[in-house]
């Protein structure tokens, strides 16, 4: 890959990556309750009291470049605020405890989506207009419909509620002591379970849709044209020729989608009240927390951006085609 | 002169029959896709719902005006049982259908717009326009829209205030349909870009340039006609999304529960603990309105798509 191509990618990352920091910067300005509204409010504030107070917290030099430079250099080290809701602890914080869980949930689901709905999706594409396909492609784009949170409301009242199989919240049983690290184990296990299933279920539908029509453009190409003219058998053309090369723009579209499959998922969380940042975004959204919401804002964003340097750089290496 | 005016008309029929032509080209082609063709149909059914709600199942419910008890299973009076506050799920969910479907509609035409004009300007003007119109493309690109309406919503609402009508529809509604209008616009504008940029090399915009025309006479008259079917595909897949990012930023908690979508329906089950209760008639009915409104136009775009895009057309 050269290294032009690399640095190009590299730097607009950075400028989005800039652009997002101006945004919440500038956002952050704009709403209400940000310290210089509530300080101008109070009635009972001499002038002077107010000057001191604006200089004590750097409000009185201007916005730009300032005040600007000051947030960018707490937010490099870390520094996000205090949240309103949990008794001033740091953003960080907050966002420290909550995303575990959500990395847990969300990694094994696209994991085991990953794997399934690609397969899924390269038996449909290589048995065009067969039955699995015509099933599949069906079932695929209803998923594809559904919001996650939808279909994890329907797996928690039939298999939690009605049949009794599965907890219907949180991450483990509250109040539960555990004689074994095996039993804690056991316990998350069943609380992940549904969870679990309502991710994966959401993704495969994209994943498999993706990789059928990417298998049915490369079986259109020449070179498989090629190896069936030299009489290969029907799997050696697939596993030889066909799947390897379909394989790469899938998995460079399911990177770029990564930004978008788990804005989504994180909704999921809500139905099983799973304590990671889905269920944090509603409790900050309800109390209008929003230096919570900023620091979901600035995670989400910048990992979305890392995801899609991640992808060309992968589709980069993968792909002669793009090094020239 | 007579022989002038002759041709002027000889030109306007030929003109008129040359659309018929592709009319029905189009139609005989479009028809032929059975999956746009049953997409077609499910959204007739839904848009007359949410046309006249009231004409089928009466004034939408209050919790004063509910008429059945709460959370009754499906019943001869509540033939899809009744919510937490006995308000029938019929009326809700019907009712939902016109907000979903309005706020999927605004949004739809506001993305377009914007996406159209952009995208006819960066690719017809290019240079030092097109790279600045593009690098703010890319922002909007990458970030997906729920996570900068994550942000934007609840801001722009607190700066607005909820409780303000705009013709009818309650402010938070009108936030919703502006944040994904502003979020969602730039894969719009890069598919009309590109196709800007190759109708902008054609003879027939030098022609017009020849003739004197200037540089907006040339893209509303010459460029803009020639992508609007692009526009109107591209505008059908648009409304699918955004009927889905609805209904998740509603079921986060940014809807309103006076004039209630599917997602907000949802969000108030949810509220209610309806899963946990087993009363599976209070989530069905706007989930099954959600995914086959979704469905539909999913089908239709991809139709309407292959039909209509010049590059997925297959020369007969």
């Amino acid at each position: 890959m050269s290294s032009r191509y690399l640095a190009r990618r590299i730097f607009q990352a950075l400028i989005t990556i800039a652009f997002i920091l101006v945004l919440n910067f500038f956002l952050f300005r704009l709403m209400p309750g940000s310290p210089e509204r509530v300080l101008t409010r109070n009635p009972n504030i001499s002038a002077e009291t107010k000057q001191q107070l604006k200089a004590k917290w750097g409000l009185d030099k201007p916005l730009f470049p300032d005040q600007f430079i000051a947030y960018i250099e707490s937010t490099a080290q870390g520094d996000l605020g205090l949240s309103f809701k949990y008794r001033g602890e740091p953003v960080t914080e907050v966002l420290g405890d909550r995303i575990w869980p959500t990395i847990i949930l969300f990694g094994l689901g696209e994991l085991i989506a990953v794997v399934v709905g690609l397969g899924l999706g390269a038996y449909a594409g290589w048995k065009r207009g067969g039955s699995v396909d015509y099933m599949g492609n069906g079932l695929s784009l209803v998923l594809y419909s559904t919001p996650y949170f939808v279909i994890g409301m329907f797996l928690l009242v039939i298999f939690a509620t009605a049949l009794g199989w599965f907890p219907t919240n949180g991450m483990l049983t509250v109040g539960a002591t555990y004689d074994s690290f095996w039993e804690r184990l056991q316990d998350f296990g069943s609380h992940l379970f549904l969870p679990l299933v309502t991710v994966s279920i959401g993704l495969i539908g994209l994943y498999s849709i993706l990789m059928r029509s990417s298998i049915i453009e490369t079986l259109a190409e020449d070179y498989v044209q090629t190896a069936r003219a030299k009489g290969l058998k029907d799997s050696r053309v697939l596993r030889d020729h066909a799947l390897p090369n379909a394989l790469l723009p899938a998995v460079t579209i399911v990177a770029l989608q990564l930004g978008y499959v788990i804005a989504g998922a994180i909704t999921a969380e809500i139905v099983f009240n799973w304590p990671g940042l889905g269920t944090l975004t509603v409790d900050a959204l309800a109390a209008r927390d929003y230096p919570v919401l900023q620091g979901i804002f600035l995670l989400l964003a910048i990992s979305v951006v890392l995801a899609n340097l991640a992808a060309d750089i992968l589709y980069g290496r993968l792909d002669p085609r793009v090094r020239v | 002169m007579t022989t002038h005016a002759a041709t002027g008309d000889e030109l306007r029929t030929s003109r008129l029959q040359l659309r018929l032509r592709n009319l029905r080209s189009f139609m005989g082609r479009f028809l032929k896709r059975r999956d746009g063709v049953l997409g077609l149909a499910i959204l007739v059914v839904f848009t007359t719902l949410a046309i006249a709600p009231q004409l089928f199942v009466g004034p939408l419910e209050t919790a004063v005006t509910a008429s059945g008890m709460r959370l009754e299973p499906p019943s001869a009076a509540h033939i899809l049982g009744t919510d937490e506050l006995g308000r029938d799920m019929l009326n809700l969910t019907v009712h939902g259908t016109r907000t979903s479907m309005a706020i999927g509609l605004l949004a739809t035409a506001i993305t377009v717009v914007i996406g159209a004009v952009l995208g006819i300007v960066s690719g017809f003007i290019g240079g030092a326009t097109d790279t600045v119109l593009m690098r703010v493309s890319d922002f909007f690109l990458v970030l997906p829209t729920f996570v900068l309406a994550l942000i934007l919503a609840p801001v722009l609402l607190d700066v607005i205030g909820a409780n303000a009508e705009l013709f009818g529809m309650r402010m938070t509604l009108v936030v919703i349909v502006i944040v994904i209008g502003i979020t969602s616009w730039a894969g719009t504008a890069r598919i009309i870009r590109s196709q800007t940029l190759s109708l902008r090399e054609r003879a027939f915009v030098d022609r017009a340039r020849v003739i004197g025309s200037n540089g907006r006479q040339v893209m509303s008259r010459h460029i803009m006609p020639n992508v609007m079917s692009l526009v109107v595909a591209n505008a059908v897949l648009t409304f699918a999304g955004a009927v889905l990012t609805e209904t998740t930023l509603s079921f986060i908690g940014l809807g309103d529960p006076f004039q209630p979508s599917w997602g907000q329906i949802l969000n108030a089950a949810q509220g209610a603990g309806a899963p946990g209760l087993g009363a599976w008639w209070y989530l069905a009915p706007p989930a099954v309105g959600i995914i086959l409104v979704v469905l539909a136009f999913t089908l239709l775009g991809n139709a309407l798509d292959d039909v209509l895009n010049p590059k997925l057309r297959v020369r007969q």
